[in-house]
């Protein structure tokens, strides 16, 4: 007597293998569900190795387009980063995973969905256990998890925060010691925050639908070793853990972003909204992608992207991203304005009264305080 | 009759030689004073100028040690970015040379202090007591009659003041330890790229070693206390030496460049290249054993106060009582901010290897996938639950609409 229908997000791999058996062992019926956001995986292989396990059924999609239209261009339109290095990768395809597994659970009439909870949580800890029994493997020295954006490595000997990481762990970009001795040069354009284009200036070609602008970043960024980082970062149920991290695609993405949005955008718009990008952030880290503040969020770092349009010059070379120039229709900068040799429209004496009434609060504080906090 | 006496920022440049000798003109007795924060001067050739043109007094002060101990370590503390991206070079030197010469004003009894920076420059840290300012670029009968390069050479000439003699760079430019700012002249077009020569502090990324440099970093109270040469065994272990050799290391592997468009406190964009290869350095091993050792829920908070410290320096607010406050509570958080990070440097980028520390909360055994620890996976599906319950009461009312395709 079936206990119902369990959707699992499946990977081909050990754990969800595990789990599908286990699964099976406690009396459900699994529905085998393989997303494809971009990790590199013999589906086919991974779709008859579910049908011989006992998966019911099998559903194969392809969520990168929506992966990146959905999911990474609101987060390029919020610089996210976690903790000033992290750029998210494996959590902003959580939501992406999710939201399509809970739609089959729908359509099919599940009562439940699982995941294998991909090297983050420690359910993983009794499915292992129990598994072993059924299915021995050689465990590999670490975890990874990969999709377009990213692939993280964790556990097992980097464990050890103190030890350097093996050289040839890296699988998404090459070590910048090897890396071409010539820097790419890329044009991407934005409009409303988003890429719509990337060319390469030197040969010409271009890109402009998201997946091919993405993957093509992806390409540069990983032949010339960008966005390699290796992080203690605070979990949110929290632990420390040491994670390591290339996203390459992103990386560039984030410089190219920074760039033209401090252009084009107001000072103090953008203060207002740096705070909410870093609020973004910590809630798409702690999984709240899908609630009702990060919806609020988004829809504001989204209005506040309305005039970063524009495109960015840069080169990659070696590990490294060099913005080389900007120009935009919307852009507030002023070049008369600001120039040492044209006055333009500004009065240098209005600096000095603005100075000055800055001063009035100091001066007051410094009459009562005295001048102790400014001798050495 | 003097006007009073005046304590002007002598750089030994074309501007400050000729605010000297425009300050003289308008009556004043000029006093000058040389801040060696680390910019590459002939000091003493500097001197004998300023004294030439008519300065009273000349001062020269060695604030190297000072520059990197009172002002940089604390931004270093703070990760101090402004806007995402610059590490605040000249923000900092800035109440580092005005201190000075504010002490050097009640010393000398002047009543005046005085500077070259432009009006349409950040403003400069703001005086306090009775000293007041002379800005000559905001001063209407300066800056009608200088209205550009011309002009002062012409002045020059006219007063004796020694012309250049190597073209002007087609830009500003602004050193000082920390970075060298480029800004202006063909800068100013956001769109055209920096010629590759510009820079003079780090070496061009494709011409650097093709063997990275390994550092270890020993923290305390999150501030350096000594660099080593992994490699090489050397080490140095004071503010200044340290802050030196990681200079040296980034410039010689061109760490520390960008070109960014950024907003002033006095509300235009202005275009500028930075290259801050020490300080570069020194944000990414700091970033990595702050967070290290640091609580979660402090490490929040503290990230704003340090981009709210950012934008106090950025805007000339060192000397506040908020940056005062701000920086206490900065200070406060570094505590245990103490260890050892060892990092690589190659081809203008910093890679971070590994990290060690007495006052780590990393515990290897809580986090392991093999050993449980001292954590019981259910805990994990109770504190789901309890997050989910704000969410599926909002979902109940709202529908699912927001999470269709």
């Amino acid at each position: 007597m079936s206990k119902g229908t369990v959707i699992l997000a499946y990977s081909g791999g050990l754990d969800t293998s595990c789990i599908l058996v286990w699964l099976k062992e406690q009396g459900y019926d699994v529905i085998a569900f393989l997303a494809n956001i971009g990790q590199d995986e013999d589906f086919e292989a991974a779709r008859i190795k579910a049908e011989k396990l006992g998966a019911k059924k099998v559903f194969i999609e392809d969520l990168r387009s929506e992966f990146v239209e959905d999911f990474i261009w609101p987060s390029v339109q919020a610089n996210a980063v976690y903790e000033d290095r992290y750029l998210l990768g494996t959590a902003i395809a959580r939501p992406c995973i999710a939201r399509s597994q809970v739609e089959i659970a729908r359509r099919e009439g599940a009562q439940f969905v699982s995941h294998g909870a991909t090297g983050k949580g420690n359910d993983q800890i009794r499915f292992e256990l129990t598994c072993y029994a059924l299915y021995p493997e050689v465990e590999a020295p670490w975890s990874m998890d990969a999709n377009l954006m990213h692939i993280s490595y964790e556990s097992g000997i980097l464990e050890n925060p103190k030890s350097h990481a093996p050289a040839d762990l890296y699988l998404m970009t090459k070590n910048p010691e090897d890396s071409p001795n010539t820097p790419d040069v890329l044009e991407i354009e934005f409009g409303n925050g988003v890429p719509l284009k990337v060319t390469n200036v030197k040969e010409g070609k271009s890109k402009n639908s998201p997946l091919d602008i993405f993957s093509y970043l992806n390409e540069i960024g990983g032949k010339h070793g960008v966005g390699r980082i290796d992080i203690v970062e605070n979990r949110f149920i929290g632990m420390k853990s040491r994670g390591i991290y290339e996203t390459p695609g992103g990386t560039i993405l984030l410089q190219a972003h920074l760039d033209i949005e401090t252009f084009t955008m107001d000072k103090e718009v953008r203060r207002i909204k740096q705070g909410l990008g870093i609020k973004f952030s910590e809630l798409v880290y702690n999984g709240f992608w899908y609630s009702p503040e990060c919806d609020f969020v988004r829809h504001c770092i989204n209005k506040s992207q309305e005039n970063v349009q524009g495109k960015v010059q840069l080169s990659v070379f070696k590990g490294q991203v060099y913005i080389l120039g900007r120009e935009s229709p919307k852009s507030l900068y002023n070049e008369e304005l600001v120039s040492m040799d044209v006055q333009g429209n500004y009065d240098p004496c209005d600096a000095s009264g603005f100075i000055r009434i800055n001063a009035v609060r100091l001066r007051e504080h410094h009459r009562l305080q005295g001048v102790s906090s400014i001798k050495k």
